[in-house]
């Protein structure tokens, strides 16, 4: 393998974040099969979205605060957040930080900056624009990220946020990442003109990548983030990237889907990845099949620990509510005793 | 008559109002080619096309708001909204504009629409996909609020929900879509709104309940041989208060049953209607048997429904009374 001395650190940098795909991937194929024995009880994809999601994750810092949504897995893994964490989550067992109270796939990981993440859809936008203010008001480094589809681009919270980020220049990067669905709508029908381009009415930076192409996102968020730092407002990025397998393990895509994606295929961002970091000499076919390997055998190891952790007690139902239970609360519990 | 659940009753009966009815529309995200989220809307937009079933973009607020417009000038749009959880985005549309169209135009503008939506747990959904909001839209004047229990209630519920002249909110407990499949007639018929039905009769105790719970409470008096009258109101407001009284003055003994939080759920304006008509009457105090006042848990979802040993707990409590 020719080695490039000052190319060192990139390439370090692609094969870290190759291995978070690939492990994301694994992780993913574990988690479909438990969800059809019965395991976990729900389960939403990732795949088709991993280069997107990871060629930003490259070029955001350290002190960057996540406002992600439930198709943010892979970039969660990315940056380092334990699987152990993920895992009791996703069964909802009693170590679970959230205590088995959320759907398997609105992780929580504050410790890593990433925030609790709730149902609707967009509204963890207008939550990004204000951890920004807070972020510029404190003098405070670092930058918001907030993701959500295309089809969040279509909710209030969408609108409203940009309006008021662009309004009060705050340092937030607003992350469209169109897989092309919104469960059964296409984005033709969602929305009709790109969705980068609705930044312009805002007055902020518009910027689009292919999400299939991990250089091409890595170099355009490595612009859009220089942008937010030099105190220029905020930005939407759109990426186009695809939705391989269906809006979630409660949703049949045979009805409605006309463009399925097969896995390892050349849309698969796995297989678009891999060829790339072959072209740069990044990676080789050993080093590939190693860590496949090894993210499989990792994987199947820490389900089979965390799964054994049994639910919260029942108990817990009641706790956090309010930072004391009211009288309300007490008496409910003891109905169930 | 045909054979149907839930799911398949009002699917039914929007096909049948659809057709009788060009001014009928339904509008909602993936209630098109994928028939809905629970199927409910399946086939609907093959049949009647796109100008007819329209698979709106992903904004809540639109799609109610703009249904109101429809409404205001001459359709019967149908909205819906995929779990009620997700309503609380379009709030403003339904509270100020909707509810109040017909007062604030000193009854001029009316504005008749079906909000329909998927209500309560059941189906490990977790925090926002198992709310029972029921008591916002109660406490709003100038909306109607229906909620079925059985596939034969939610035709004819619906029925007379299309053209009613007011916006009503249909709530549809989404753990009764598919659990029981009863004859429905194939041609129109209606069950009044503003009417409850008495699904069981006994001298002891009144269960006063709606929507998830009938079934439960149904099963626990049949498995208990509990002499009790079970009420299932079906419509929420207006309630049935004559029907509320009359059996609260009967047995005087009254329990009310709901998957809702107990605080400002119905059973508090229940209770309040019964002390104010017929105190009197009454052997013991009005007991809730409810859904928690904690956001609905996804893990132990199972715990939180009222269940058997707590209406019998309350039965006994009732009956110990003295
Ligand atoms: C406000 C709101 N409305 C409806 C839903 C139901 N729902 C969940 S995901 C989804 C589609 C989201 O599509 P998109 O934003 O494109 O993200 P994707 O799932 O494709 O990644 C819908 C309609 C919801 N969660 N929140």
């Amino acid at each position: 393998m020719t080695e490039v001395i000052n190319d060192t650190d990139e390439k370090q940098k692609f094969i870290r974040g190759y291995s978070a795909m690939v492990l994301y991937r694994a992780l993913e194929k574990k988690a479909m099969a438990a969800q059809r024995q019965g395991r976990i009880g729900f389960f939403m994809q990732s795949s088709g979205q991993e280069a997107a999601q990871i060629g930003l994750s490259m070029a955001l810092d350290e002190d960057t605060l996540f406002y992600e949504y439930y198709r943010d897995l892979p970039m969660m893994i990315h940056r380092g957040v334990p699987l152990e964490l993920i895992l009791n989550q996703l069964f909802g067992n009693r170590d679970d930080i959230a205590k088995g109270r959320q759907m398997p796939i609105h992780l929580l990981a504050a410790d890593y900056n990433f925030m609790s993440i709730p149902s609707p859809v967009g509204s963890n936008l207008p939550l990004a624009v204000g951890s920004a203010f807070a972020k510029k008001y404190r003098n405070k480094s670092g930058i918001v990220e907030a993701s959500f589809g295309d089809g969040g681009s279509s909710t209030s919270d969408f609108h409203a946020s940009l309006n008021l980020a662009a309004d009060l220049n705050l340092p937030v990067l607003f992350f469209c990442e169109n897989n092309g669905w919104a469960i059964s709508l296409p984005v033709e029908k969602q929305t009709k003109v790109e969705i980068w381009k609705k930044a312009e009415a805002y007055g902020m930076l518009g910027l689009k990548a292919d999400g299939n192409n991990i250089m091409e996102v890595y170099k355009v968020a490595q612009e859009a983030v220089q942008h937010i730092k030099s105190g220029l407002g905020p930005v939407l990025l759109e990426v186009r990237c695809y939705r391989m397998g269906a809006h979630s393990t409660s949703d049949d895509p045979k009805k409605y889907q006309t463009d399925i994606v097969a896995e390892g295929s050349e849309k698969d961002p796995i297989v678009a990845t891999e060829k790339i970091l072959k072209e740069h000499g990044y990676l080789n076919d050993q080093m590939i099949a190693n860590i496949r390997a090894e993210s499989e055998k990792i994987i199947n190891e820490k389900f089979e620990e965390q799964e054994k952790i049994p639910p919260p007690d029942r108990s817990t139902m009641f706790d956090d509510v309010y930072k004391e239970r009211t009288w309300v609360l007490n008496e409910e519990e003891d109905e169930y005793r | 008559m045909s054979i149907m659940n839930m799911v398949q009753a009002i699917n039914h009966t929007l096909d049948f109002s659809m057709s009788e009815d060009d001014s009928v529309i339904l509008l909602g995200e993936d209630i098109g080619k994928d028939g809905g989220v629970f199927r409910v809307t399946d086939g609907l937009q093959a049949k009647f096309g796109e100008q007819r079933v329209i698979d709106t973009p992903l904004n809540e607020l639109g799609i109610v708001g703009a249904a109101i417009g429809m409404a205001v000038s001459g359709l019967k749009p149908i909205p819906e909204i995929q779990f009620q959880d997700f309503i609380f985005t379009s709030m403003d549309q339904i509270i100020n504009q909707m509810a109040k169209m017909r007062y604030r135009t000193g009854g001029t503008v009316t504005v008749p629409l079906v909000l329909r939506t998927a209500v309560g747990g059941g189906i490990k959904g977790g925090l926002y996909h198992s709310q029972s909001g029921e008591s916002y839209f109660v406490h709003t004047a100038g909306l109607t609020v229906v909620m079925p229990s059985n596939p034969l209630d939610a035709a004819g519920l619906l029925f007379s929900s299309i053209g009613y002249g007011d916006p009503v909110i249909f709530l549809e407990p989404k753990k009764l879509y598919r659990s029981e499949k009863i004859e429905v007639p194939d041609e129109r018929f209606d069950v009044a709104i503003g009417k409850a039905s008495l699904i069981h009769e006994g001298d002891s105790l009144s269960i006063i309940t709606y929507g998830s719970m009938v079934p439960v409470v149904k099963k626990t008096v049949e498995n208990n041989s509990l002499d009790a009258d079970v009420l299932d109101l079906r419509t929420l407001s207006p309630l049935d208060v004559d029907s509320i009284v009359k059996t609260a003055k009967k047995t005087g003994r009254v329990m009310i049953v709901h998957e809702a939080p107990r605080t400002l759920g119905m059973g508090a304006e229940i209770s309040a209607l019964i002390s104010e008509r017929a105190i009197e009457y009454l052997y013991a105090p009005i007991l809730r048997v409810t859904g928690l006042d904690t956001p609905f848990p996804y893990r132990l979802e199972d715990l939180y429904f009222p269940d058997e040993r707590r209406i019998l707990n309350a039965s006994s409590k009732l009956m110990e009374y003295r």
